[in-house]
């Protein structure tokens, strides 16, 4: 199974993922703004993250920016409460996609399967 | 330059006649004066030819006096000459140039001016000549030898002796004749002709000019006539024409400049119609404005409350996200527990509340979605070619189940012939959706809701429009109501049925298409909404495929 990264300063969405995910089989783990999104990223393994937009210190499409710079197979699942322009721009820069708060389970399974299905299709490749 | 300048300011008449006089009268004293010497040179041959006849007579008859020095019949002689007027003076003298007799009174201090020559040229007898005695009066002088001829030897006794033969003679001076002649009455004559002349080139001169303005005027006067009508035109009065009949290019140019007046004429009435209609055309505007500007406020208005929505929205989908994924989380998995054997009695109960609050939070989501339409940000100007008839079909799955619950029947006719039009199907659907329900909620039950495409086609400047028209046969909208239904917030359901939202979020999103959305309600019969697109195609500005990818998904 996967292993995940939250980045949200909203604790209710990070619970809500992490149990929803734990619950899925994968491993989880959390980072409560965009710079601690960042150094997790950078400094640990993922298979995907999720990644709110409007958070303190670094909002969330800089968190992609400079992940991605390094990082630029990590998949990103951008999480957004408004749908502005920070969104599309890190889903035009390649993201994988966003999904508007509040989100179905369904659409947080879609996402990760479209992920995941696409990582073994990769990789059988 | 002055001379020019003079000319310039002359009138045109003045033009004319000066200068032609002016040469007139110069051609013609320039004429008259050569005539004039003319003739006196006449005068002066005339005398000068009868002068000399005279002279010739006289030596011819004074020949036997001179010889034999009769003075009585010299004087006799010389005395015939008292019938000519024009004698001044004569005298007979001898060889020696001692006097004999004269008649008249000499000149005193007679000059010579100038000789002329006397037809006699072969003997060189005569000296005559033109003089000015000391008063510088002129007078005419001949002189003329007094000669005999001896014939014969035998017949003359002077003893001279020579070959000659009979029939020759030789010819011998005896004496010396004079002759002065006044020039008055030459003079007199010149003068007088001079005068003729005088007067003849003044009258010539002035029945010339009286001529040059009459005929002056005639060619003047319809330009003077024209000139003004012009006058009249320059001060905007366009009432009179020349009126000329004649053809020549006078003429030609009074019918052109009618021509222009006409033209004037219309091209001012064009013109004060045109200020009147701009006038009407002004009015026209400032109502539209007016309207525009009462547009603007009501779209600051929304503007406003996209603000708000979209802080609010900010703040409430985390929480909500929070409560609607719990719920589902917690549904499926109680869901799950209720397979097993010893699940508890009350799961059922568990379930139902946690489905209320799931449906509830997907009714929060929807509610804050359609606040944010307000917000610009959440306003997708996605646009893309859309099948109208799609749209409704589309519209008619979605909805088809809630209305057969109503008892309402959905009758759809769908025109046949619409072009695609410039837009997003996505948010056509949502108004369609939304004046469908709406009617649904106002009809009562075994009703028909009718939804029908139409198509305008293109005229002038119209670029041609599609038209939907959702008509029902509910309660229909009372009058005060009527202007506010668009308003954001405005309900007449009940607290939970409906948010007031519907309606401006549809207006909105068709604004949006560039159309417009037009009501036709009477209360207890029914309302018809229509909503019209333009066909126009305008490619979208700002949006890269990108953004539009991002937009498809948010719809999800
Ligand atoms: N077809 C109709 N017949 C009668 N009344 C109508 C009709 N359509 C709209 N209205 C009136 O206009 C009001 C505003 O409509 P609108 O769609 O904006 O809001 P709503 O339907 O009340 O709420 P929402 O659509 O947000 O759930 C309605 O409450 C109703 O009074
Ligand atoms: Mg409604």
């Amino acid at each position: 199974m996967a292993r995940i990264l939250i980045v949200d300063n909203c604790e209710i969405i990070r619970n809500l993922l992490t149990d929803f995910l734990e619950e899925l089989g994968h491993t989880v783990e959390t980072a409560i703004h965009g710079q601690d999104g960042i150094d997790k990223a950078l400094n640990n393994e993922y298979d995907a993250v999720f990644c709110d937009i409007h958070m303190p210190k670094k909002n969330g499409y800089q968190v992609y920016v400079e992940v991605s710079g390094k990082k630029a197979a990590l998949p990103f699942i951008m999480t957004d409460s408004l749908p502005d322009d920070l969104a599309n721009m890190a889903v035009s820069r390649g993201a994988h996609t966003c999904l508007s708060k509040p989100f179905t389970l369904e659409q947080v399974r879609t996402a990760l399967s479209e992920i995941f299905i696409k990582d073994t299709a990769d990789e059988s490749r | 330059m002055n001379l020019r300048k003079l000319l310039n300011n002359l009138t045109l008449r003045a033009k004319f006649i000066i200068p032609i006089s002016i040469l007139l009268a110069a051609s013609v004293t320039t004429i008259s004066s050569y005539l004039l010497d003319r003739q006196a040179d006449g005068f002066r041959k005339e005398l000068e030819a009868s002068g000399e006849t005279r002279i010739r007579m006289l030596a011819h008859s004074a020949e036997s006096g001179v010889i034999f020095e009769n003075i009585y019949e010299l004087e006799d002689i010389l005395n015939t000459l008292a019938q000519f007027e024009d004698v001044q003076f004569a005298s007979i003298s001898d060889v020696e140039n001692s006097i004999l007799t004269e008649f008249g009174t000499e000149p005193a201090g007679l000059v010579v001016d100038h000789r002329f020559h006397s037809y006699d040229r072969d003997t060189d007898k005569c000296n005559d000549f033109y003089g000015n005695d000391i008063n510088d009066e002129e007078f005419l002088e001949f002189n003329y030898p007094i000669e005999t001829r001896k014939e014969e030897i035998g017949r003359e006794n002077l003893g001279l002796t020579a070959g000659l033969e009979g029939g020759q003679y030789t010819t011998e001076t005896v004496g010396h004749l004079r002759l002065i002649l006044q020039l008055d009455k030459v003079q007199e004559a010149i003068s007088d002709s001079m005068i003729t002349a005088t007067v003849i080139t003044i009258v010539v001169v002035i029945l010339t000019i009286l001529g040059l303005a009459w005929f002056v005027g005639v060619i003047t006067k319809p330009i003077k006539s024209l000139v003004e009508v012009t006058d009249q035109v320059s001060r905007g009065d366009f009432s009179k024409r020349a009126e000329l009949k004649q053809q020549d290019e006078i003429g030609h140019l009074a019918s052109t400049f009618n021509r222009m007046v006409d033209s004037l004429e219309q091209s001012r009435d064009e013109i004060e119609e045109y200020n009147r209609n701009l006038e009407q055309k002004i009015i026209e505007r400032t109502l539209e404005l007016e309207e525009i500007q009462q547009q603007l406020v009501q779209s600051e208005k929304l503007s406003a409350i996209g603000q708000l929505a979209a802080g609010v929205a900010h703040e409430l989908n985390n929480p909500l996200g929070g409560i609607l994924g719990y719920s589902q989380f917690t549904l499926e998995k109680l869901k799950k527990f209720k397979e097993r054997e010893n699940a508890p009695k009350d799961i059922d109960k568990f379930i139902r509340y946690l489905t209320d609050i799931e449906t509830q939070a997907r009714r929060c989501k929807t509610i804050v979605q359609n606040l944010l339409r307000f917000s610009r940000s959440s306003r997708t100007t996605d646009f893309e070619d859309v099948d109208i008839n799609q749209v409704v079909e589309d519209t008619r799955t979605f909805v088809e189940h809630q209305l057969h619950m109503n008892n309402i029947e959905l009758e759809v006719n769908l025109s046949e012939s619409l072009p695609v039009i410039h837009g997003n199907g996505g948010q056509l659907q949502q108004v369609l959706t939304n004046l469908i329900i709406n009617a649904m909620h106002a009809s009562p039950a075994d009703s028909i809701i009718n939804v029908f495409t139409r198509y305008s086609p293109p005229l002038g400047e119209f670029s041609g429009a599609i038209e939907i028209i959702v008509a029902d046969q509910g309660t229909g909208i009372s009058p005060e109501n009527l202007n506010k239904i668009f308003e954001p917030f405005f309900t007449t359901k009940m607290v939970g049925k409906g948010t007031g939202l519907g309606l401006s979020v549809s207006y909105g999103i068709i604004k949006d298409h560039g159309g417009e959305v037009k009501v036709d309600s009477v209360e207890g019969e029914g309302s018809t909404f229509v909503v019209v697109l333009p066909v126009k195609k305008e490619s979208s500005e700002s949006d890269t495929e990108d953004s539009s990818e991002i937009a498809n998904r948010q719809e999800k």
